[in-house]
């Protein structure tokens, strides 16, 4: 039975090549070459914090140029957060590019070319909309580093929803499934259909298997790109609400909405009195429907597309009842907080999201976390650890990052001897203190341990 | 502590003597003939519970047994009862070669003072085993003992004789006795003998909890349990192993640190020591009393408080526990720098994790436990996240059909606000009488709640 299965199986990919192999050729070449002289080849130098020290890394991924100026597109884990970013065309010519904009939610970034050319080539864009599995595809880009490297494929799946209940992956789009090769070092390059137009951006694969890549479908990439050339950066409405299909409740059809399934308790959501199991039947009268999960990105899309600061209505089911709740949009805060690392010290910090407070069971958002901590180190020498969140320093409660880092910078230019901060570690809180001093050497320290011991004595 | 180490050093050098002095060959020879008639195996299966996944899987382990009375009491190592294993089908294999006899054993409750468990042979048709006599004594840092352990499984777990060094001697939190190189597993729970050819321990790896054991947990480092922390229980055998009644002592709640010099020096307090409360539990006999965060406890009980070191913190804890449930304790306090004296009225400690009820519900696949407050610190849940923590999903159940995970604290079971076991339970056999098609719980996973569906098929076998 099951042998049966595999022959005709593979009976059908084989008739299936015959057929794509015959016409191919041509269609294939047209396409690439339309697309790859606007391909790049991106070397940026990215500030990467790790073990409580920032350090450079230079890494490789790939982008396409979408303007004869020299805008390019590419992935935010490729070019956010660098120093530098170098570009090599399909021309192999060089260009250091200025980072116009990233956003995170979407790994989305835009590049500008350093130049005043007006005359480089450039893609074409398609639609996400009209795609289809079984469509074939090309994903263009440097896999491992090697550029200017063509793969291809098929569309798998249209809309595969990556993300389960962890919203920062990709809360706002579902993804391009491709079986086209798509390795490290492809990321931000474009995936490209016969007509040699750009549908999506590759910018992940699936560890472990084979040929499961996904792009981001371009009609998302197109609106984020517009709003980072033209302001810089994407501005998100938030109300604190986690989404749940409606099938996490009930198979019946005819339920409409989506159920909340957490309301943040800092959040403006819950201040207006949205509860967790209430159905969400429409926000300013849109309907908002989610009965499978792959419906949950354009619900969130919706919400993070209202204007900041404005009182919408959200009608909600409750039990038997329907409600109208006017809630008050906030600005969505950066998926990653600031980063910064006090070196004098030994240690990084970074901005509490509200994820951070979230998890943390902060009372409020005041504090800051510390991110990693150097063996050795004076605040490695103290106690303070990785994922501690410091709440008060010097008896005071600590407002945010840079009040925070200024403090910590007067403390070193002033070379206090002691400096006490309250952290929260897990459930717990804890006082820990720093201790500066002048360095001892490792000889001085020994003599002065010995010393010690003979008082002792 | 190093000036100990040097008077003891010293001390050694005027016995230089007795140091010089190695086991002969007899008195190994002698050791072995006594002694090893008393080691036994120990076999055993146990269900492990992976504490992430709450999967649950059987391993068969095989340990040293001690024979320490004639009826039949065997001692092993306290490894045998640890959290998230439940040992059963448990055997003891007495003698060797030609003379081996299977009997099977039952687990007794472990001692909470000591790392060791106690296994009672099915002694049915009175048999006197061999067992050994411990006697107390002293160890120095260099004195050598003489061990018999088992060889591994390819040796036919032949008894085996070897000979080691105290390498040091700590003196907190009580005196332990810590050898001078690894050993194999098939030493751990060894008997011990000192160079007079008096038993006078076991081998053993960790301290009991109560005297801080997780301090040593990763130390690695085999130490000698001396005979006279398990005495009372050879004497007076503990019951069998039924849940038991909880009795840890006394509560105060409060998490704490000590006070360090630098500590001191910030808050211009003495440098004397003390304990520094870090947190303080809701609903405790602390914040009854008003204790806050900051405050410094220099006197418990009419016992001043010296403590500087982190793992001098568990002397504290040993004087809370033992300070008497339901007693008015005096505390003094410095606020601010300031003296105030209080005073606080002991409780109950609340049940651990260990300890906790747990319900396995049969037709869903849900072993869930109640939320103790050990686990509420652990998990770092707030007071007002109520419910029962799922432990286990029992493959293949509607349950897990459903995509529950264990750690998923469900708050409300098919419509049913789930606030404690006995909610639960509630909440499930109303269900089974109602048989709905599907129904929804409410749960906590994370930071954040959600809704999982469960869509039993009540004709099925499930």
């Amino acid at each position: 039975m099951k042998r049966i299965a595999i022959l005709a199986a593979s009976c059908l990919v084989l008739t299936g090549c015959a057929t794509v192999g015959a016409s191919s050729d041509a269609s294939v070449l047209r396409a690439k070459n339309k697309v790859a002289p606007a391909l790049v080849h991106i070397r940026p130098v990215k500030v990467v914090f790790s073990g409580g020290e920032r350090r450079e890394e230079a890494v490789v991924g790939s982008g396409f140029i979408i303007s004869n100026d020299g805008y390019v597109v590419t992935n935010e884990h490729v070019a956010g957060e660098s120093t530098l970013v170098r570009c090599v065309l399909y021309d192999k010519s060089e260009f250091d590019a200025e980072v116009v904009g990233v956003d995170k939610y979407t790994d989305v970034a835009v590049l500008k070319l350093k130049s005043d050319r007006k005359d480089f080539p450039k893609v074409a864009l398609s639609t996400s909309k009209n795609l289809e599995a079984g469509q074939t595809v090309l994903a263009l880009g440097s896999p491992q580093g090697l550029a200017r490297s063509v793969s291809m494929g098929i569309i798998s799946v249209t809309d595969r929803y990556l993300g389960g209940r962890d919203e920062s992956v990709a809360p706002y789009n579902n993804w391009i499934q491709t079986d086209a090769a798509i390795n490290p070092g492809n990321s931000g390059g474009p995936l490209v259909n016969l007509k040699g137009q750009v549908v999506g951006i590759n910018a992940r694969r699936l560890g472990g298997a084979d040929n499961v890549g996904f792009a981001i479908p371009i009609d998302i990439a197109k609106q984020v790109v517009d709003q980072l050339i033209e302001k810089g950066q994407v501005t998100r409405s938030n109300i604190g609400v986690t989404f749940q299909e409606t099938m996490s409740k009930t198979d019946d059809p005819k339920q409409q909405g989506v159920v909340i399934a957490d309301v943040d308790p800092l959040s403006t959501g819950a201040e207006a009195g949205l509860t967790p199991g209430d159905i969400m039947l429409s926000v300013d009268n849109v309907v908002t429907n989610a009965r499978f999960e792959e419906d949950l990105p354009a619900v969130r899309k919706l919400i993070a597309d209202l204007p900041v600061e404005t009182s919408v209505t959200i009608k909600v089911q409750r039990g038997s009842e329907e409600k109208e709740i006017a809630v008050k949009t906030q600005a969505l805060s950066d998926l990653r907080g600031k980063e910064v690392d006090i070196a004098d010290w030994g240690f990084t910090v970074s901005e509490l999201t509200p994820a951070i407070v979230r998890r943390a069971q902060l009372a409020s958002s005041k504090g800051v976390l510390i991110s990693g901590v150097q063996l050795g180190s004076v605040a490695g020498n103290a106690g303070l650890q990785q994922g501690d969140i410091a709440l008060k320093l010097d008896e005071k409660e600590i407002d945010n990052l840079d009040a925070f880092a200024n403090a910590i910078k007067d403390h070193i230019a002033a070379k206090t001897k002691l400096v006490l901060l309250q952290v929260k570690r897990g459930a717990l809180t804890r006082f820990v203190v720093v201790k500066q001093g002048e360095p001892v050497a490792p000889q001085a320290a020994a003599e002065q341990g010995n010393g010690d011991n003979g008082n002792e004595k | 502590m190093r000036s100990k180490s040097i008077a003891i050093a010293i001390a050694c050098l005027v016995g230089s003597t007795a140091f010089a002095q190695e086991f002969t060959a007899k008195q190994l020879q002698g050791f072995y003939d006594k002694v090893a008639p008393a080691v036994c195996i120990v076999s055993y299966s146990s269900n492990v519970t992976n504490p992430s996944s709450g999967e649950v899987s059987k391993r068969n382990t095989r340990a040293l047994g001690l024979i320490v009375s004639a009826k039949g009491l065997v001692m092993a190592h306290g490894h045998m009862q640890i959290q998230d294993s439940d040992p059963f089908a448990i055997k003891i294999t007495v003698g060797q070669g030609d003379n081996e006899v299977e009997y099977d054993g039952k687990l007794l409750t472990k001692p909470e003072d000591v790392n060791v468990c106690f296994i009672e042979i099915a002694n049915n048709s009175n048999v006197t085993f061999p067992f050994v006599q411990f006697a107390p004594g002293p160890l120095h840092l260099g004195d050598p003992i003489a061990l018999i352990g088992l060889m591994g499984d390819t040796l036919d777990f032949n008894r085996s004789v070897v000979v080691r060094r105290i390498g040091s001697v700590l003196d907190k939190p009580r005196t332990t006795y810590c050898l001078d190189e690894r050993l194999l597993f098939g030493y751990v729970g060894s008997p011990v003998m000192d160079l007079a050819g008096h038993i006078i321990g076991v081998i053993g790896f960790d301290l009991s909890t109560q005297e801080g054991g997780d301090l040593y947990v990763r130390s690695g480092h085999p130490l000698v349990y001396q005979s006279d922390l398990f005495a009372k229980y050879i004497a007076n055998p503990p019951g069998e192993n039924d849940p038991k009644v909880v009795n840890d002592g006394a509560f105060l709640g409060v998490f704490s640190q000590p006070l360090t010099d630098d500590l001191a020096e910030y808050w211009k307090l003495p440098q004397e020591g003390g304990i520094v409360v870090s947190t303080v539990m809701p609903d405790s006999p602390a914040s009854a009393a008003g204790i806050q965060p900051g405050d410094v406890i220099v006197n418990f009980n009419d016992t001043p408080l010296k403590l500087k070191l982190d793992r001098e913190v568990a002397n504290f804890t040993k004087l809370v526990r033992d300070a008497g449930v339901g007693k008015q304790v005096p505390v003094k306090i410095l606020r601010a720098g300031q003296p105030v004296d209080t005073s606080v009225t002991l409780v109950e400690r609340p049940k651990s994790a260990r300890d906790a009820g747990e319900f396995e519900d049969k037709t869903f696949g849900l072993t869930v436990r109640e939320i103790t407050t050990d686990l509420r610190v652990l998990l770092n849940l707030a007071p007002d996240v109520e419910g029962v923590i799922v432990r286990r999903v029992k493959s293949g159940s509607w349950a897990q059909l459903g995509e529950m995970q264990p750690g998923v604290i469900i708050m409300n079971f098919g419509g049913q606000p789930v606030k404690s076991l006995d909610d639960f339970k509630a909440a499930v056999a109303k269900i089974e009488a109602e048989k709905p098609a599907e129904f929804t719980v409410f749960g906590r996973a994370g930071a954040r709640t959600g809704f999982f569906r469960l869509q039993p098929r009540w004709n099925s076998s499930n």
